[in-house]
């Protein structure tokens, strides 16, 4: 019965993205047409590596894992229909697992997208060994950021979920070098970007691409996770019914 | 008759206010329970203490002998709640689906709670494009889709039209019958004294009066006499027995402890009247008597 109930719950929140063309728009389309313009543009003249999957699909990954069950929760509570979730037989972890769950196949179709561009716009080489390393890496790390999507998203409205998590996201985005290379950013701002679990992220990704270290990114992303998981219960049981 | 709900002596603050304050009902298998009273009374708050959506601040729920904070629990209640809005992208069908499978039941038992609530034509719209009253029905079928139990149902007839009320007081005794106990809360008084085995009248957070519809009737004495008369109302006050007299329309409206003595007495003060009319008070009267002492205090 738990299973078919799960079943039944990520359908929901499968069909929930795929009916609303503008969801899938914002985390997937835009994404892989920012990277297509950046790889087009600033490119290596020589061809990419999976470096570049790993640093742009960090961000990519994260622009779907992190606003869609946000808004989704915030979109359910605004309707009432959280209410309807609470008071059935499904447990409150699988309501809002459910919503993680189903982010991840469009966290991997946008990493299958931007692996596409960067092939046949940026001449990456392919290595199917590392790409999946990265795939693998990128979406199992971007569930902590989704922990505090939910929080978001169990107090804030719908339009509101929408503006923090992007509040949230870019600048942290930005300062963690995943839309420009630290190299051409002032010292301060790469400072900052050290601290952010973003950039914890991106280089666990890069660790997969040029075997550096990952163990201190791991560490931080673990940590990330508890952070998370605390905010979020705290989030959602302070939440109105 | 064993209990499907126990609630004993349920408190619950929000902030300064005391919403609950000593609350104890129960609803039996098979019994169809009332619950009124004015906005403000604490039903809400009742209400969502034992779907479990909050947890009170003390006493206890039991539902089917367990709490309703755990979700397997929840799995034997049915709700119909107010101002649900469903997701725009869910069809109706894959709506009472979801609802079969949270309760733990089977989904394929949807076609038949939708075909029970009158929805099956229009099963493959999305559910939040249907009209207020077939969502009203939509909530139903999903609070029956499982055979719960336990209904509880928060002002399930709002924007149903007369045949679809008529429907849904049939499903309901169907559901009765078979053993389901049913927990209602409306603002319509009348309809509820006409399906209710009990009626539990809540007001400032306490149950203030409890019984079957004619019961509850007894609580406010006298009779509501209506007549047409050229008797000035200040004359008619001054009889014996009468409690209050006003003018409406082109008729008078007494309440009095008793009718014959009071009726007696009027024919001897004006041998023209006529249009006499002799009833028991209503429900809704009762229930503003019941709950209006409070604010006689408060006043």
């Amino acid at each position: 019965m738990t299973a078919q109930m799960m079943r039944l719950e990520v359908r929901d929140e499968l069909l929930a993205i795929r009916r609303e063309p503008a969801t899938l728009f914002f985390s997937v389309l835009m994404p892989v047409l920012f990277f297509a313009m950046f790889i087009g543009l600033f490119g290596p003249e020589d061809g990419a590596d999976a470096g570049i999957i790993a640093s742009y699909g960090t961000f990519a990954v994260l622009a779907v894992v992190m606003l869609s069950p946000g808004i989704g929760l915030a979109d359910a509570r605004d309707r009432g229909w959280l209410r309807v979730k609470r008071v059935s037989g499904t447990p409150l972890w699988m309501t809002l697992l459910a919503k993680v769950i189903a982010a991840i196949p469009y966290a991997l179709a946008v990493l299958l997208a931007l692996t596409v561009v960067a092939v046949l716009v940026g001449s990456m080489a392919v290595n199917v060994g590392v790409l999946l390393r990265v795939f693998v890496v990128l979406v199992l790390g971007a569930m902590p950021f989704a922990l505090f999507s939910l929080a978001v998203g169990a107090r804030a409205g719908t339009t509101a979920a929408a503006a923090i998590l992007n509040a949230i996201l870019m600048p942290m985005v930005i300062v963690s070098g995943l839309w420009f290379p630290h190299d051409i950013m002032p010292d301060w701002v790469v400072s900052i970007g050290q601290f952010m679990p973003t950039y914890h992220l991106a280089q666990l990704a890069q660790a997969q691409v040029d075997g550096g270290p990952w163990l201190g990114h791991l560490a931080v992303l673990g940590l990330t996770t508890v952070v998370g998981a605390i905010v979020a219960a705290l989030a959602y049981r302070s939440a109105r019914p | 008759m064993s209990a499907i709900l126990e609630v004993t002596n349920l408190h619950h603050r929000y902030g300064d206010v005391q919403a609950l304050a000593g609350v104890s009902l129960s609803v039996g298998e098979g019994e169809f329970v009332a619950l009124l009273g004015p906005n403000g009374a604490g039903k809400t708050t009742l209400v969502r203490s034992i779907v479990g959506l909050i947890k009170p601040t003390s006493g206890s729920v039991s539902v089917a002998g367990g709490d309703p904070a755990r979700a397997s629990v929840r799995q034997r209640l049915g709700v119909v709640q107010q101002d649900v809005g469903f997701p725009r992208t869910l069809t109706v069908a894959e709506v009472v689906e979801g609802a079969a499978a949270r309760a733990g039941g089977d989904p394929g038992a949807a076609p038949r709670a939708l075909d029970e609530m009158g929805l099956s034509d229009v099963r493959r719209r999305r559910a939040s494009n249907l009209s207020g009253g077939q969502q009203q029905r939509l909530q139903l079928a999903m609070g029956l889709v499982a055979d719960p139990v336990l209904l509880v149902l928060d002002e399930p007839t709002v924007g149903l039209d007369v045949s679809a009320r008529r429907a849904f007081w049939a499903t309901l005794a169907e559901r009765r019958r078979r053993g389901t106990g049913i927990l209602l809360t409306t603002h319509v008084v009348e309809e509820a004294a006409a399906v209710a085995d009990r009626v539990v009248v809540m007001d400032g957070g306490r149950v203030v009066a409890e019984g079957t519809p004619d019961e509850l009737r007894r609580f406010l004495p006298g009779r509501r006499i209506s007549a047409r008369t050229t008797l000035p109302v200040e004359a008619i006050r001054a009889v014996d027995e009468v409690v209050s007299a006003t003018a409406a329309n082109d008729k008078v409206v007494i309440t009095a402890l008793r009718a014959e003595p009071v009726v007696r007495v009027l024919l001897q003060l004006d041998n023209n009247l006529n249009d006499l009319e002799i009833a028991a008070p209503s429900l809704d009267e009762v229930l503003a008597d019941l709950t209006s002492h409070r604010k006689k205090v408060a006043a």
